[in-house]
């Protein structure tokens, strides 16, 4: 589904993924860890389209397409979504306008006609129900005045709503308390299918006890200097980064 | 050119004319007098400060006449309700076919063909704000300005639907100049609304100088619409003069939609205590127009509130101008005053001044005042694409969400919507200009 080669990128000339390479297939759950400031938001950012970052090498191909020639709403009404982790309060724009518009531009690119408003109300909540989001959301602006963890629902619940084939989290459990991280989880394990996939981005192996990954990944200095299963988070959570950080400064 | 050319070559007509001014002789002679010594105001002139009086000067002008009106053009006013009282303005006459009275409890029609009863009460009121804080415009409407709109609401006259001034530039032939000086009385414990509107029927160059009296005695409430949309080639000078009695309540909404250059005069007073008064807008220049918003509230009695609130959307070469002066006395302990300007800029091109004057002698009042200047919130644009939203939808909904803190409190629901119509297809990319010139724009 996504192939990551070689990938580089950089912001203000200073580069931060310096040779990436990924393969996720569908059905497939991959965790990247790593160190602080080592590229997981960074590669996160790319996978998304953010113009702040340059990429200056390699390739990127999401369902046979080049990634890299697609800008991020494309890249979305394609079947990536990016859970943010700081995400963004928009005062003024209601959440039901907000997903109205995002779920029409996807049935848009789909060829299907825009639901018409009960419709589109009722799956909203059904959608809020699967995620167990119970904040009241109508006539609220997205994220304005939202708790961290009502923050990271609505994230989940607006995947939910989009229902991608290519699901980012990027760091979504930071700021969650325990209630609120398995909440989060929950929603994700819902949404999972054989045929969509998901990269969790995480600082913590905490998240992946609720979210089990298929592969881990640890993301060190702009590259992916290990690759292993769920066994490798539990080593991470003993060792710490420091055993792999030395191994890694060897080699490059 | 000399000021003193100018003013003759601009202002010809005004002269030869034969009709009866509005004023009696030697108020006027007073006024012709004070014209002809006082300067256009440019950017030396502190108040008018960023004020370019170009697009108005440029131009030869004739006396706008009384023409036919075809009511048809009501048609395209979605807002306009026929069965409503309804003053309608052509070229600053009053038009007594277009105009229609529906109730009996109030007094409304041309202000210079006021009834002798009435006439009295216009000389009451229309003395309260005589030659208080006079500039140029204001001076020159008093000296020549011919007719305009009266209302007077009796007390204890509460209505509920609008009240409609409807002013339209109409050409015959060539370049307009327009007066009109418009009086709207609320008597003690009144309740009502006024949508003011201002459209032209023509593509030639027009100046419009308006100046509207409002006067609230005790415990009245009157909310007051405005809405500017005179076209590219319109210039409109617009004064406003609020005197507030006390308990009175006055929310102002003033729609600047396009216009060469427009210049929105509000003076505001405060006569008794416990009264608000409350002055919100939105501007939306594009090209090289230009929109002033000059505030001066003065708080001359204690526990009085205000509040303004301005939006601006400024688009390729335009630029807006706030000036929010607020005066609170050495008396008006326990005045509440609040401003915020909060300006979009949607070109590298745009600009927008804004100038936040407080002049405080009290020492027991809240005062804010807040200004921002910016552009669209990139990462909230981000967010919003990241979820499938094309680039200028994200940004249609921003501007909207922007503009939506003055346009939700237009609590009449028609003009609201008509607003809201007008804002979204200015939001999608059409020209002010074939929304504003209602002759285009069938679907309004």
């Amino acid at each position: 589904m996504l192939s990551i080669k070689d990938l580089k990128a950089e912001i203000d000339g200073k580069e931060i993924l310096k040779g990436i390479n990924l393969d996720v297939k569908p059905g497939e759950v991959h965790a990247i860890m790593g160190p602080n400031g080592s590229g997981k938001s960074t590669l996160a950012s790319v996978l998304a389209g953010r113009d702040i970052f340059k990429v200056t090498g390699g390739k990127i191909e999401f369902k046979a397409k080049n990634l890299l020639n697609l800008n991020p709403e494309e890249r979305s009404r394609e079947g990536i979504f990016l859970a943010f982790q700081y995400p963004i309060e928009i005062p003024g724009v209601s959440i039901t306008n907000f997903m109205r518009a995002a779920v029409d531009e996807h049935r848009k690119h789909r060829g299907l006609d825009p639901m018409n408003a009960s419709k589109f109300l009722r799956y909203m909540k059904e959608k809020k129900a699967l995620v167990e989001l119970d904040a009241k959301l109508e006539g609220r602006a997205v994220n304005e005045g939202f708790s961290g963890g009502e923050k990271k629902k609505n994230e989940v619940f607006q995947m939910a709503m989009l229902e991608p084939d290519l699901a980012i989290l990027d760091e979504t459990d930071s700021g969650l308390d325990i209630d609120a991280l398995k909440v989060v989880a929950n929603g994700v394990n819902k949404l999972k299918t054989k045929d969509n996939a998901t990269i969790v981005i995480t600082h913590y192996q905490r998240l992946l006890d609720y979210i089990v990954p298929d592969i881990i990944h640890v993301l060190y200095n702009g590259r992916i200097v290990k690759t292993g299963g769920r066994e490798l988070a539990l080593e991470l959570e003993k060792y710490g980064y420091d055993e792999i950080k030395k191994e890694a400064d060897k080699q490059f | 050119m000399t000021q003193t050319n100018i003013k003759e070559k601009i202002f010809a007509d005004l002269y030869s004319e034969q009709e009866k001014f509005l004023f009696p002789k030697d108020v006027r002679a007073k006024s012709v007098k004070l014209f002809y010594k006082s300067d256009i105001p440019d950017n030396k002139t502190e108040n008018w400060r960023k004020f370019n009086s170009k697009p108005i000067f440029d131009h030869h002008y004739k006396l706008g006449k009384k023409l036919n009106f075809d009511t048809s053009v009501f048609d395209t006013l979605s807002f306009f309700e026929p069965e409503s009282n309804r003053i309608v303005l052509t070229n600053g006459y009053y038009n007594e076919n277009a105009s229609e009275k529906k109730t009996d409890e109030i007094f409304i029609g041309s202000l210079k063909n006021a009834e002798k009863k009435q006439k009295e009460i216009i000389e009451k009121y229309l003395r309260k704000t005589k030659n208080k804080n006079p500039d140029y415009f204001s001076v020159l409407n008093d000296a020549y300005v011919k007719d305009g709109a009266f209302i007077y609401v009796p007390d204890n006259v509460k209505l509920e639907k609008p009240i409609y001034i409807l002013h339209f530039i109409q050409s015959d032939n060539g370049n307009i100049f327009s007066q009109n000086r418009n009086l709207i009385i609320a008597g003690k414990n009144t309740s009502f609304k006024v949508i003011h509107t201002f459209h032209s029927l023509s593509s030639d160059f027009s100046f419009n100088n308006t100046v509207t009296d409002i006067c609230l005695d005790d415990d009245a409430q009157a909310e007051y619409y405005l809405f500017e949309g005179e076209g590219n080639t319109a210039a409109h000078v617009n004064r406003i003069n609020i005197n507030s009695e006390k308990g009175s309540s006055f929310k102002s909404n003033v729609i600047t939609f396009c216009g060469s250059v427009v210049r929105n005069n509000f003076h505001a007073d405060f006569f008794g205590e416990h009264a608000e008064i409350d002055l919100k807008g939105i501007y939306m220049p594009d090209k090289e127009q230009q929109v002033h918003n000059f505030i001066n509230i003065s708080h001359s009695k204690p526990n009085c509130r205000s509040n303004q609130l301005f939006k601006g959307l400024i688009d390729n070469k335009a630029v807006s101008v706030f000036t929010g002066k607020v005066f609170v006395a050495r008396d008006a302990q326990k005045t509440d005053s609040a401003q915020s300007n909060q300006n979009l800029l949607l070109t590298d091109y745009a600009r927008a001044h804004s100038r936040p004057q407080l002049e405080i002698y009290a020492d027991d009042v809240a005062c804010s005042h807040g200004s921002t200047t910016g552009q669209l919130d990139k990462e909230a644009l981000f967010y919003m694409k990241t979820r499938g939203i094309s680039e200028k939808k994200a940004k249609t909904m921003l501007m909207n969400a922007f503009l939506k803190d003055v346009t939700t409190h237009i609590s009449e629901g028609s003009y609201r919507n008509y607003v809201n119509f007008l804002i979204n297809k200015r939001l999608k990319g059409q020209h002010p200009e074939s929304l504003c010139n209602i002759k285009v724009c069938p679907s309004c």
